[in-house]
């Protein structure tokens, strides 16, 4: 009974840790605009938590330059299981408008699992908060799956 | 003792108005208070049932402990947190219903009180990151601020029990006796800068924003909470739920005490109204109006404008 409690509370509860690797700060505006009283993302119970310790869900920004990389793996190793790793625009994927620059070692699915991505640049808040709602769906199953 | 004795006060320890009832009541003041809040900025905001959820998540979460953390203080902290938490409700009277009384109530509440902080600052400690020592000092310093004019309120009442200043006491019990002679306290305007005092006391003993130094996430990463994940974070949320609801009930027994309508379950249900109300006068509207404070502006408001109020409170009822 207890099980099944708690992998409810799993989608109902996603708590959000931002990574920003090397973005151009467009897309993390974006983010920020969800928590705003206009989108409201805290009616779903998303939340921007301080430490990767308490996060669910990591949203990464950015094409993963060479100086974040050791970083940005570092924190999403920090985050506690279950967790959902989430890319926000089109950066993290294919590196845009970046690709090619020595100074970029993206994108970061040659280093880890994604398992949402928002495309866009910069991606509209309705998206960010469609792909959210998925992340804690896809967050509950991976409970589900524990144990 | 006696077996009935034993089986009620069993009762009162695990189910009402100790463990259980405790937790729920908190978890429910907690979702009050971020709806409200959200409200408050126009926004739609959480279900109420969002802190719940929130600690049934955290239950389901792999708890993680650093490779240098003390492991056994590290784990140890939030359970002695909520224990003592869970104490300190027995001890006060919720619509004339306590649980256990002594002679010197406040004093012993006093004492419980610093315990959940204290585990909070030995916890985060313990796990060994500097965001959790800076967090720590400054949770000792939010101590240092609120503790003083805390003092100041709870001698204030104490002695300003009846019009003739005859007796003075620390019994709870009996300070909601004379409370249903003489109107309660809140009334008094003797005692009204003390009750003022108190409102600022709740939120920074809570470690409610604007107060919550100590906890900053855009600051210091949460503080001492800053390495805790899974379980050991679920007990120190909901011992931050439950101190709200202590430190309400512990205002509604000192300025709102006596108004009894001859039925105990209509009181305590009427008590738990008050704490709903006193959470959104203290905790709710402050968080939803100001910013965090810095350190030294904390702990220089505490020292001078609150415990000038409750010292003004302590001098007129003592001279008037
Ligand atoms: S996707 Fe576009 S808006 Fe977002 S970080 Fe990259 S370039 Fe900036």
């Amino acid at each position: 009974m207890f099980k099944k409690l708690i992998d409810n509370a799993a989608a109902k509860s996603p708590w959000l840790f931002h990574i920003n690797a090397g973005s151009c700060n467009g897309c993390d505006i974006e983010l920020v605009a969800v928590l705003t009283p206009r989108y409201d993302a805290e009616r779903l119970g998303f939340k921007l938590a301080g430490t990767p310790r308490h996060a669910d869900i990591v949203v990464v920004s950015g094409p993963v330059t060479v100086q974040s990389k050791d970083r940005v793996l570092r924190t999403i190793e920090q985050v506690p299981d279950p967790k959902v790793i989430v890319t926000l625009g089109s950066c993290p994927r294919s590196c845009n408008v970046f690709k090619g620059s020595y100074s970029v070692a993206g994108p970061l699915d040659k280093y880890v699992p994604i398992d949402v991505s928002i495309a866009g640049c910069a991606p509209k808040p309705e998206a960010i908060i469609d792909g959210l709602a998925l992340a804690a769906k896809i967050l509950k199953e991976k409970r589900e799956a524990m144990k | 003792m006696e077996f009935t004795d034993i089986l009620i006060y069993a009762v009162y320890i695990l189910i009402f108005p100790g463990a259980l009832f405790t937790c729920l009541f908190g978890l429910w003041l907690a979702g009050v208070d971020r709806k409200v809040v959200a409200r408050m900025q126009k926004r739609k905001g959480p279900p109420i049932s969002q802190p719940a959820w929130d600690f049934l998540k955290l239950c389901g979460k792999e708890t993680v402990i650093p490779a240098h953390a003390a492991r056994g203080v590290y784990l140890a902290a939030p359970y002695i947190g909520l224990a003592s938490l869970i104490v300190t409700v027995l001890f006060i009277p919720l619509g004339g219903l306590q649980a256990f009384s002594t002679g010197a109530d406040t004093v012993v509440i006093l004492y419980l009180l610093t315990i959940p902080t204290l585990a909070m600052i030995f916890g985060g400690s313990a796990s060994g990151s500097p965001f959790a020592g800076v967090g720590a000092s400054r949770t000792m310093v939010s101590i240092m601020a609120y503790e003083l004019p805390f003092i100041l309120v709870i001698l204030a009442v104490g002695k300003g029990m009846t019009p003739d200043g005859y007796y003075f006491t620390f019994s709870l019990e009996q300070i909601t006796n004379v409370q249903s002679v003489f109107g309660p306290n809140i009334f008094d305007w003797r005692l009204l800068p003390a009750a003022v005092a108190m409102l600022l006391v709740i939120p920074c003993e809570v470690g409610q924003h604007p107060f919550d130094v100590g906890e900053a996430e855009t600051e210091i990463c949460e503080g001492p909470l800053v390495e805790y994940s899974g379980k050991p974070l679920a007990v120190f949320k909901l011992s931050h739920a439950i101190k709200m609801f202590v430190m309400t009930a512990l205002f509604c027994a000192l300025f709102l005490g006596g108004i009894t309508t001859g039925m105990l379950w209509l009181d305590v249900v009427l008590a738990l109204c008050f704490c709903t109300a006193v959470t959104l006068v203290s905790m709710t509207l402050l968080n939803a109006i100001s910013a965090r404070w810095r350190v030294e502006q904390l702990f220089k408001f505490f020292w001078t404008v609150v415990s000038g109020l409750a010292l003004a409170s302590l001098l007129l009822v003592w001279f008037c």
